[in-house]
């Protein structure tokens, strides 16, 4: 089988759904009181996912794992505008990059001045495992309210040798090293569901 | 009637970046026997340590290690581990996201594709692992937990202890295994090396302190100083050591 479809599982209200991922992107709005969870795979081109925190109490989860093998380009941007006060966001992402791929996250976090008492955060890690890859963050923070929390991270670099060591100095062989710990590298931030198609693909590019 | 050689070192020269920390080390291990090296701070024994177990991040500028007869230089990390050498470390890694139990599973099933065996299934896995895990206090939340994350220096130390049980080499080398252990943990982790103590295989214990080797007793002790072996002789040397410290060495 042929991996080409983004995944998207989206849990809203206690249903979860699958969503077909167009260009065009998802524009999401939580109301008070509401929780949204969103854990998406992409493998290929642009997703982008816009979410309104309307009402207080309101909570998203956005996380997003991107494989881009070849010559695939990735765009990932989430957009969190946090209407209300008292409301609470998540994005995590996490790439593994090879080949000629290239892929950008775009993180934004908006706070407007009366959104008081918010708490946000925002972090991206990605290991690039070829010279010819490239991966760029864009964080945009428009924080203006001054009672919040918000914090943001990004990381970019290879896999970590001495874990690479420590696995291969039990026996292991380095191409079963490798997938090992790159299965762990996106495993915390993924839906469970969507294990088998990072296999496939780690089959096919890793 | 001499006993047959597990590992030989000839001449040995590592360098980690421009500094050259082994200078000259020649060291003869036979089967069986438990040697110690005992030495200062930077003398090089953890550089050692790592140079035999294959750590990318050293350079072998000299020298030669034969185990079992064979060429160890020329074997990837992991075909040295899977012919039998085991390195304890003084600082074991933490592997988030992999867990305790499948990265055991994994190790294990390595050595036997590696030795032309099948994969073992889970029952013959349980039975490998649970009476090890008891006799060192591996307990069944650790194997669940990601490996060494999250874990006390104590624990690690038993958990490299634990692997080296369950993986049975013939080769083990205890970098500093005594760091950080309290009197009762060092007393567990001993025992489990004791038993251990087999014809066929041997050991390489790093230390800096004489307690230890009251708990494991060495056939020899080897006394390392700036990069080279120094001085050689039975378990009174570090008693000598313990009185008089390395100046006469240095």
């Amino acid at each position: 089988m042929k991996i080409t479809n983004n995944l998207c599982l989206i849990t809203q209200d206690g249903q979860t759904k699958t969503v077909n991922v167009s260009s065009e992107g998802l524009r999401l709005v939580v109301p008070d009181g509401k929780e949204l969870n969103l854990s998406a795979l992409v493998f290929d081109g642009t997703f982008s996912v816009r979410v309104v925190l309307a009402g207080a109490e309101a909570k998203c989860r956005l996380s997003c794992v991107y494989l881009s093998g070849r010559k695939s380009e990735n765009k990932i941007r989430f957009d969190v505008q946090h209407q209300a006060g008292n409301t609470y966001s998540e994005q995590i992402v996490r790439g593994i990059l090879t080949d000629r791929a290239k892929a950008s996250f775009e993180g934004t976090i908006r706070i407007p001045k009366d959104s008081q008492k918010c708490d946000a955060s925002q972090n991206h890690r990605a290991v690039v495992l070829s010279d010819a890859a490239s991966v760029t963050a864009i964080p945009e923070l428009e924080i203006y309210a001054d009672d919040v929390k918000c914090a943001h991270g990004s990381a970019i670099g290879s896999l970590d040798k001495t874990q690479l060591f420590y696995l291969m100095s039990r026996g292991v062989p380095a191409d079963v090293a490798k997938k090992m710990l790159l299965r762990a590298f996106v495993r915390d931030v993924l839906d469970d569901s969507f294990e088998k198609y990072v296999d496939e693909w780690m089959g096919e590019h890793a | 009637m001499t006993k047959e050689t597990l590992l030989e070192i000839k001449d040995l020269h590592a360098c980690v970046g421009e500094k050259e920390i082994l200078k000259g080390l020649s060291l003869t291990i036979p089967m069986g026997e438990v040697h110690a090296i005992m030495g200062p701070n930077g003398s090089g024994k953890s550089t050692l340590s790592n140079v035999i177990a294959g750590h990318p991040a050293y350079e072998v500028t000299g020298g030669q290690i034969l185990f079992k007869g064979q060429d160890l230089l020329a074997m990837t990390p992991d075909e040295r581990a899977n012919s039998g050498v085991f390195l304890a470390f003084q600082y074991p890694t933490e592997l988030p996201g992999v867990g305790t139990a499948l990265f055991l599973k994994t190790a294990l099933n390595a050595k036997r594709r590696f030795q032309g065996f099948p994969d073992l299934d889970a029952v013959g896995f349980m039975k490998r692992l649970k009476p090890r895990a008891q006799a060192l206090g591996i307990t069944d939340d650790m194997l669940k937990r990601p490996v060494n994350v999250g874990f006390s220096g104590g624990e690690k130390k038993k958990l490299e202890t634990f692997q080296m049980a369950f993986l049975e080499p013939d080769f083990c080398i205890l970098d500093e295994m005594d760091s950080g252990l309290d009197i009762d943990a060092l007393r567990t982790v001993s025992e489990a090396v004791n038993v251990m103590r087999e014809a066929h295989r041997s050991f390489l214990l790093i230390t800096h302190y004489q307690r230890l080797l009251d708990y494991i007793v060495p056939d020899y002790i080897h006394i390392m100083v700036n990069g080279r072996i120094v001085d050689s002789g039975d378990k009174t040397l570090a008693l000598k050591l313990e009185e008089k410290g390395y100046e006469d060495y240095k």
